[in-house]
């Protein structure tokens, strides 16, 4: 194999440490055999980084689980060579495999809130990995062991919470006790797999660190899969980009991401959202993009009854106050004192924004933010403990239930799972025309007309109308969600992390078609999201918000090039970006704002 | 810690009382609502010589001419304090937990509920040892094993446990086991202390047929729970960690699944305690459902209600116990309080 100066060889001594030749992994199906990964080859030497990325059903978890030699007692068969550390995962018996486990090799896995047992304290987890590998260890020893690795990466207090369960504990502080369960038997490779999907922006930038400083501390090789390019690209030497279960380009992490030759790598480079271009640059390209292929617009003339712009604000121009919401808080009873006595917690805490008519308002901000609160206010979902909402110059806050009817037709919602947001009893046609049969319309024919209209317009197929949920995927569902709240002609559209559960090509998808329908439509909308360049691409205006409050609020541009809040600073410089060596500034950049903030 | 015991005890003590209500409310005030004059509803507390005397004395004895709140206090009251009874110029004392006298043997009635606790609670904690260890194994291995000739062959049999009633499984293991081919002894209660081989023998048969229907349904939640436990996350975590399947089932796996187990656990040894009644009664063993039974035959309200309030007792006390157990399983439950 050529591998092109990854520059970490030198570290290494002798042969790699994975080994993968021909590898192809088949799972035995209903209708002949699946190959989820065909023919796939790489090395990863010792000291080294390589990045697999992906898509969903790529193979990349699969190719993940086969290194670990999880693949046994399932169903899949694997041909071809694997070898780690010296291990034949093909061939060896299970008691070899058990002995690699954990201690040549370690995994980190995607969901750290599910992956750790919550019945047995960390220390007891941790100390277990320890000592099945070193059963002459006394417990003394292991739990010094244990403390060690949590200190390692960055517990605080680890003699103390070494102690401590599982749910004492942060979603991203659990990966770091994942991380030190990993690193417990000092392995020579960490196999990480898409280990901060399912954490906040500077929380997965604190891993990303992690997962560096030690691959350089100890030595140890990295394997990092990821379906994001930018989570990647700061972390590794060499990237493998899969698709369908093949490698379709490999090679140094900057040759790939500067010049893609593959034109999958292209697409997905083209794909990711990027930080640094600004709304206005997006949607003059999208609209080129657009006017480019007439064709792909699906006759906008010919969808043009459903799409009809509300009457009501004929006028069209947008600088009309549509929403005004002023010093609303919203209170939960959290229970935990004696006898059930509970403490008020502020989930949005005084906030207040207007928005008008057109404009995209973006809210940014990580778990427990208040954002999804918000919105949830916005539609009245929840009745705000303080404050008002104003709809369209009509105080809607306390509006009892019955008189919400019309405004559940004006302001709709686009949910973040695709999948558990549609009934799967439904057929997708009843599901988006019930909104039309609980508004009162009678005629089933026009409804079915209507609905298959916009099906049309979203990029489905008309005759998908009798199909039921579980036909379609993540992508298509999430187009179905948006014809749904289209289906009324809703003023206002509140989209909560709508592409949050999407792969990126599928997300940008999803993206264009609600800039498209933005446009046709005359909409307004919110767009909820933690994704940083995401909110950028779409939103005219942005609101950054944590832990209930606003922090920053401002023209989109102004805020992501100019930010004045430190918190925002700290979000911006957290974004993964593609090219490594911004990637690596922006390291740095991190290390020095933390240095900062534990002197101070 | 402390505040969440004092809340469960605190919350048991409440659910006692609003028992002891609800049973007052279905022994003496229904029979009003349905129609019964106060003279009406004490011929149903005289027993066998309704003469217009012991009416009045019934009347005069259960305060059935007083207020309803009054009535409830004074049968609240004779359960924690006893009572004084005048039987013409006779008066008899009735100790502590008084829940009256039956009608039929004219003995006092939690006396001899307690004469029948050892029978009942030798048949019902042997009964529930055999199938919570019997049923978890099973369903562990089943799962484990899941799809094999020992999965299908053992879930076979806990269908037929879960739906065969113990009249019919008690009669069938009488006539061919004990009968026909005398494989097993006749079901009879010694005391454990006169001769532990013949208690343990004794009640060998009862104790398998009363654990037959409970561990089929263990068997089944524990197989499912199983299942369950081993596709979550964690269990993928422990394999990586190198660790023998074996110990990745036991430590990792039952644990999760054995948590929601106990709550069912506690509720049907609860119900067990307070009087296994079918199986006492087709074994003829002398326990609290035993008395229960016979008492609803001959209409001995004070030993139905007797046997109410103490089966009731059983269940928030297990109920109890598992509460206070529950935080010591799951860690979760100590954060959540």
């Amino acid at each position: 194999m050529t591998n092109p100066g990854t520059g970490s060889r030198t570290a290494g001594s002798g042969g790699p440490v994975v080994s993968v030749r021909d590898l192809s992994i088949t799972f035995p199906a209903m209708d002949g055999d699946v190959n989820a990964v065909n023919g796939l080859s790489f090395d990863v030497p010792q000291g080294g980084a390589l990045g697999i990325v992906g898509e969903s059903g790529s193979g990349k978890s699969v190719t993940s689980l086969a290194l670990m030699g999880l693949h046994r007692g399932s169903k899949a068969r694997i041909t071809g060579g694997l070898t780690v550390a010296g291990t034949d995962v093909v061939a060896a018996p299970d008691s070899a495999i058990r002995a690699m486990r954990g201690n040549d090799i370690a995994m980190v896995f995607q969901d750290p809130m599910s992956s750790l047992h919550p019945q047995y304290t960390i220390g007891n987890q941790l100390i277990e990995a320890y000592r099945t590998h070193h059963p002459k260890a006394g417990k003394a020893e292991a739990k010094a062991r244990a403390v060690d690795a949590l200190d390692r990466v960055g517990i605080p207090e680890p003699a103390r919470r070494v102690n401590s369960y599982p749910h004492e504990f942060s979603g991203g502080m659990r990966q770091r006790v994942l991380i030190a369960m990993g690193l417990v038997c000092e392995p020579k490779v960490l196999l990480a797999d898409e280990p901060t999907t399912a954490l906040d922006v500077t929380v997965q930038a604190q891993i990303l660190d992690l997962l560096d400083d030690l691959r350089h501390d100890l030595g140890m090789s990295l394997i990092l899969v990821s379906h994001d390019l930018a989570v990647v690209a700061g972390s590794v030497d060499e990237v493998l980009v899969m698709r369908k279960g093949v490698a379709v380009e490999r090679g140094d992490v900057r040759r790939v991401l500067s010049a893609p030759e593959h034109p999958y790598t292209r697409a997905l480079l083209a794909a990711v959202p990027r930080i640094e271009v600004s709304r206005a640059q997006r949607r003059a390209e999208m609209r080129a993009d657009r006017a480019a292929v007439p064709a792909a617009g699906s006759e906008p003339e010919g969808a043009a009854p459903v799409a009809e712009a509300p009457v009501t604000k004929a006028s069209g121009d947008s600088g009309e106050l549509l929403l005004s919401v002023k010093n609303v808080r919203q209170k939960f009873k959290v229970r935990g004192g004696a006898f059930g006595r509970s403490t008020d917690f502020y989930a949005v805490d005084d906030v207040s924004f207007d928005l008008y008519q057109g404009e995209t308002l973006g809210i940014v901000g990580e778990s427990g933010s208040g954002k999804s609160t918000l919105s949830r206010m916005v539609m009245r979902l929840l009745r705000p403990s303080e404050g008002t909402i104003v709809f369209e110059g009509r105080d809607i806050t306390h509006l009892p239930e019955r008189q919400l009817r019309p405004l559940r037709r004006d302001v709709q919602m686009i949910f973040q799972n695709p999948y558990s947001s549609l009934n799967p009893r439904m057929t997708i046609g009843e599901s988006i025309g019930t909104a039309l049969r609980v508004q009162g319309e009678r005629d089933a024919k026009k409804i079915r007309g209507e609905v298959q209209g916009l099906l049309e317009r979203v990029g489905l197929e008309p005759s998908h109308y009798n199909r039921f949920p579980h036909a379609f995927s993540g992508g298509q569902r999430q187009r179905i969600a948006i014809a749904r709240a289209l289906i009324l002609k809703p003023k206002l559209v509140i989209c909560d992390e709508p592409v949050s559960a999407l792969d990126v090509s599928t997300q940008d998808q999803v993206l264009r078609l609600l800039s498209e329908l933005q446009d046709d439509f005359d909409l307004t909308l919110i767009f909820v999201a933690h994704d940083l360049a995401v909110v950028r691409q779409v939103s005219d205006r942005v609101v950054v918000m944590r832990k209930g409050q606003i922090v920053e609020m401002g023209d989109g541009d102004e805020v992501y090039e100019n930010p004045q809040h430190p918190y925002t600073r700290q979000l911006l410089a957290a974004a993964p970006v593609l090219d490594p060596d911004e990637a690596k500034s922006h390291r740095a950049e991190r290390q020095r704002m933390r240095r900062q903030s534990s002197t101070v | 810690m402390l505040k969440y015991i004092l809340r469960r005890l605190g919350a048991s003590a409440l659910l006692l009382l609003v028992v002891t209500l609800m049973t007052f409310v279905i022994f003496y005030v229904v029979p009003r609502i349905a129609g019964r004059t106060t003279e009406q509803l004490a011929t149903m507390y005289v027993g066998r010589a309704p003469t217009e005397a012991a009416i009045q004395a019934t009347i005069e004895r259960l305060n059935l001419d007083q207020p309803l709140a009054l009535q409830f206090w004074e049968f609240v009251k004779g359960i924690f304090v006893g009572a004084e009874y005048t039987f013409g110029n006779d008066v008899v004392q009735c100790s502590a937990p008084c829940f009256g006298y039956s009608f039929q043997t004219y003995q006092e009635v939690f006396p001899a509920i307690l004469d029948r606790v050892p029978v009942t609670f030798s048949l019902g904690l042997g009964a529930a040892l055999i199938w919570l260890v019997g049923g978890v194994l099973v369903g562990v291995v089943s799962a484990v094993r899941k799809g094999s000739f020992f999965d299908r062959i053992a879930m076979g049999l806990a269908l037929a446990g879960v739906s065969l009633p113990i009249f019919f499984t008690g009669q069938l293991a009488l006539a061919f086991l004990v009968h026909s081919w005398e494989i097993f002894p006749n079901a009879e209660y010694t005391p454990f202390t006169d001769n532990p081989a013949a208690w343990a023998s004794g009640l060998l048969l009862p104790w398998l047929t009363l654990a037959f229907l409970h561990a089929a349904q263990y068997a089944r939640q524990t197989r499912a729970g199983m299942l369950e436990t081993m596709g979550e996350d964690y269990i993928r975590t422990a394999r990586a960690k190198g660790l023998k399947e074996s110990r990745v089932i036991l430590k990792h796996g039952l644990r999760p699944t054995l948590t929601p187990i106990l709550t069912i656990f506690g509720l049907d040894i609860g119900l067990v305690l307070g009087g296994a009644v079918l199986t006492e009664q087709v074994y003829s063993l002398n326990g609290i459902g035993r008395y229960a039974v016979t008492a609803i035959v001959q209409s001995d309200l004070p030993v139905i209600l007797g046997v109410t309030l103490f089966g009731a007792l059983f269940i928030v006390v297990c109920n109890l116990i598992v509460d206070l157990l529950y935080p010591l399983v799951d860690p979760r439950v100590r954060a959540a309080r």
